[in-house]
């Protein structure tokens, strides 16, 4: 039998936690479709949606240990793209097949620039390109400008044996739920191969790393092109949700929020982006219809997390989930 | 809902005059900036909105049945705005929804309540493409777009200054730049000549380059669509240079307000601007209903909360007219409605979903803004280019 080091049991910890997140979604999906229920599905979706931006920062700040503060331009991209790509051929396979070709050959030019620099001057160069990137589409009329693209067709997904309408609030919901765990299930394998070892070891000392025959440039140029593809992937599927984009998507708030969906779920544990996600936008819809001091509250919430929770959310329950696992496993 | 109150609903709506569901409260959501950068517009829009159900609820409700109003913050960020829509077409029921302020949320928002079948107003976008290229038949607009402004501004001028020759200085951003290419298309249909255009980046500490440009071509007239601070600055040096001196300057109805009108001083007086309202309209409507506010808030009704205001005196009528919340027979009913708002009457134009109203002049004297001449409606309105429906 394999051994099995601290990474791989965490990594079985995260797993875990995904399918408890994936279980519970599929019972909500079936109460939510029996009920004929569409705004809290939809809620959901976008929901996992924002998760796949969350995964993305956690690659970065989690195993990489780099803060990004401009993730929003990946995931606006790749909303752009699809917009763009379905108002031509409303083919899903089509948009998709664009937004990743196309934002890794982005995520290669934007990681030659940010990984020039370590710490706080990845985080600004990061927040620097996408307050340009964000200034440019604001501009271009051809983009639409500030008022965005609407008219995104309601498109219908075909999957080879089933076909469903992205405008079917369930439907929608349980494949965007399928892509997120597929973004996730690529994240975590990678991760839990040598290059995701290498990855940690650069987060934990990067001089040494080339002492021991590892290009580090190559290393953090990988972990930034998969952040960036799994950023715009999920971006992705935003217009199809909503119908629309705009420069909003782009602008730090986005951002920002997504930095925050990760410090509250865990760093570094990968599940704790989708649950962070989850417990944010139901949070700020419920609390956003109570008052109009919302923002106050997630501020509050967030100072507190940082303070009581300094590991997330599935910084608690990991550890817990690890322990079992290591329990049963041992004769 | 049990047995027992489906036989009292059946009862009820068979007693009820007209009305299907009589005892409940029609429900109009608002999904408005209550919090960042637009919370001030916000704030308007729902005195304007409480206001008006408040008198509309005393004097017996709609069909009687009362409105019922309910909120929703959208952050002046359109995806914000269309997750409020969703909740409150799918989960609060709403008959009707407005609100929005930035177009981009309005034209979201318009594409929500098409998908949902349900209809929105604006009563603060100005963007014209709202009511043209991108006009939608479950949208519509209360008050006026960029162009009626451009337009009644031009028809005063041509009046005013007959073949004036023009100077343009705008804001180099999209709506800086299309709110002086509308003027200028506006203003040369009249007969007014362009002499240049220049634009400065937004936040500009020194226009004082571009005075040199300003006096070689010896305007009349100059137009400019900056806002803000920008105006402070813009007004300010221009007047220690010299050049107000039989210069008339024109402006968006951004340009100059309330809120940098003091910071300007002087260098404000002559400003003209062309308004769908203004609270020192002198007419027994207007003068009501600005003492009922100021009554209720404190404050003066700027153009947001007498539009705001209007609208749901239209959604009544059309409710009233079409007896019954169905969005396709309220949205007939809309279509070519008249009916009384402070600003005067205002008519529904059925081609484009856009409201013709009377348009004003304000010009600045002493610090203050007077209405200087009034722009018939059919006057502004220009050329109906929806052709969705």
């Amino acid at each position: 039998m394999r051994m099995i080091d601290a990474l791989t049991r965490s990594m079985r910890a995260s797993h875990l936690l995904v399918a408890l997140l994936v279980a519970a979604s599929l019972v909500f999906a079936a109460i939510g479709a029996a009920m004929g229920e569409t705004f809290y599905l939809r809620l959901a979706t976008e929901a996992l949606i924002f998760a796949g931006l969350a995964l993305s920062v956690d690659i970065l700040l989690g195993y990489n240990g780099l803060l990004s503060l401009g993730q929003a331009l990946y995931f606006g991209l790749g909303a752009y793209l699809s917009a763009l790509v379905l108002m031509w051929v409303p083919s899903f396979w089509a948009a998709f097949a664009v937004t990743a070709v196309v934002s890794a050959v982005v995520g290669l030019i934007g990681g030659f620039i940010a990984n020039r620099v370590r710490g706080v001057y990845f985080a600004l160069i990061t927040f620097g390109m996408a307050q340009v990137a964000a200034k440019v589409v604001y501009n271009t009329r051809a983009l639409g400008a500030s008022d965005g693209l609407i008219g995104v067709p309601v498109i219908d997904i075909n999957l080879g044996i089933i076909s469903f309408s992205s405008a079917s609030p369930a439907g929608f919901f349980l494949f965007v739920l399928g892509v997120i765990v597929i973004l996730y299930g690529v994240t975590a394998y990678l991760l839990d191969t040598p290059f995701g070892r290498l990855l940690i070891a650069l987060r934990a000392n990067e001089r040494r790393v080339p002492f021991l025959g590892y290009r580090t440039m190559t290393l953090r140029l990988s972990a930034y092109v998969i952040a960036a593809m799994i950023a715009a992937l999920s971006g992705a599927l935003y217009p199809m949700l909503r119908g629309f984009v705009s420069p909003e998507l782009l602008f730090f708030s986005t951002s920002g929020n997504a930095v925050i969906t990760v410090i509250v779920g865990g760093v570094g544990t990968l599940a704790g982006a989708l649950y962070g996600s989850v417990l944010l936008t139901l949070l700020k819809s419920v609390v956003g219809s109570y008052t109009e001091h919302h923002v106050i509250v997630i501020g509050l919430l967030f100072m507190g997390a940082v303070i009581f929770l300094p590991r997330g959310l599935m910084g608690i329950v990991r550890p817990a989930v690890e322990r079992m696992l290591t329990r049963r496993s041992k004769p | 809902m049990t047995y027992k109150t489906m036989m009292m609903a059946a009862l009820l709506s068979a007693t009820a005059l007209g009305g299907a569901q009589a005892a409940d409260p029609i429900k109009i959501g608002v999904v408005t900036p209550l919090s960042g950068t637009y919370a001030g517009i916000g704030q308007q829009v729902k005195w304007g909105l409480d206001l008006a159900t408040k008198e509309v609820n005393a004097a017996g409700g709609i069909m009687s049945r009362q409105i019922e109003l309910i909120y929703e913050d959208e952050e002046a960020n359109p995806s914000v705005a269309v997750q409020k829509a969703d909740k409150l077409f799918q989960s609060n029921k709403v008959d009707f929804l407005t609100g929005t302020v930035n177009s981009a949320s309005t034209l979201a928002v318009g594409q929500v309540a098409e998908r949902a079948g349900k209809l929105i107003a604006t009563t603060v976008s100005f963007a014209d493409p709202i009511t043209g290229d991108k006009c939608s038949p479950n949208v519509f607009r209360v008050n006026a777009k960029a162009g009626q402004q451009s337009a009644a501004l031009a028809a005063w001028l041509a009046k005013d200054k007959p073949k004036a020759k023009i100077f343009f200085l705008g804001p180099d951003y999209l709506m800086g730049r299309s709110t002086v290419a509308a003027f200028k298309e506006a203003a040369e249909k009249t007969g007014a000549t362009s002499l240049g255009e220049v634009f400065a980046p937004l936040d500009s500490k020194d226009y004082s380059q571009y005075f040199g440009q300003i006096r070689a071509a010896q305007p009349q007239v100059l137009y400019t669509s900056v806002a803000g601070n920008d105006t402070v600055r813009l007004l300010t040096q221009m007047q220690e240079f010299g050049l107000l001196r039989n210069l008339l300057v024109l402006g968006a109805s951004g340009t100059v307000t309330a809120q940098n009108i003091a910071a300007i001083g002087k260098a404000a007086n002559g400003f003209a601007t062309g308004v769908g309202y203004s609270a020192e309209l002198n007419t027994p409507e207007n003068k009501k209903f600005v003492e009922a506010f100021k009554a209720a808030y404190k404050t003066e009704p700027d153009l947001y909360g007498a539009d705001s205001y209007g609208l749901i005196y239209a959604y009544k009528a059309a409710v009233e007219k079409a007896k019954t919340t169905d969005t396709d027979k309220v949205r007939d009913a809309l279509r070519g409605l008249t009916w009384s708002t402070p600003q005067g009457q205002k008519t529904i134009r059925a081609g484009d979903h856009q409201a013709i109203q009377t348009m004003y002049v304000a010009q600045v004297t002493d610090g203050k803004f007077k209405i200087a001449s009034e722009v018939k409606g059919e006057d502004a309105i220009g050329p109906d280019t929806c052709t969705r429906f």
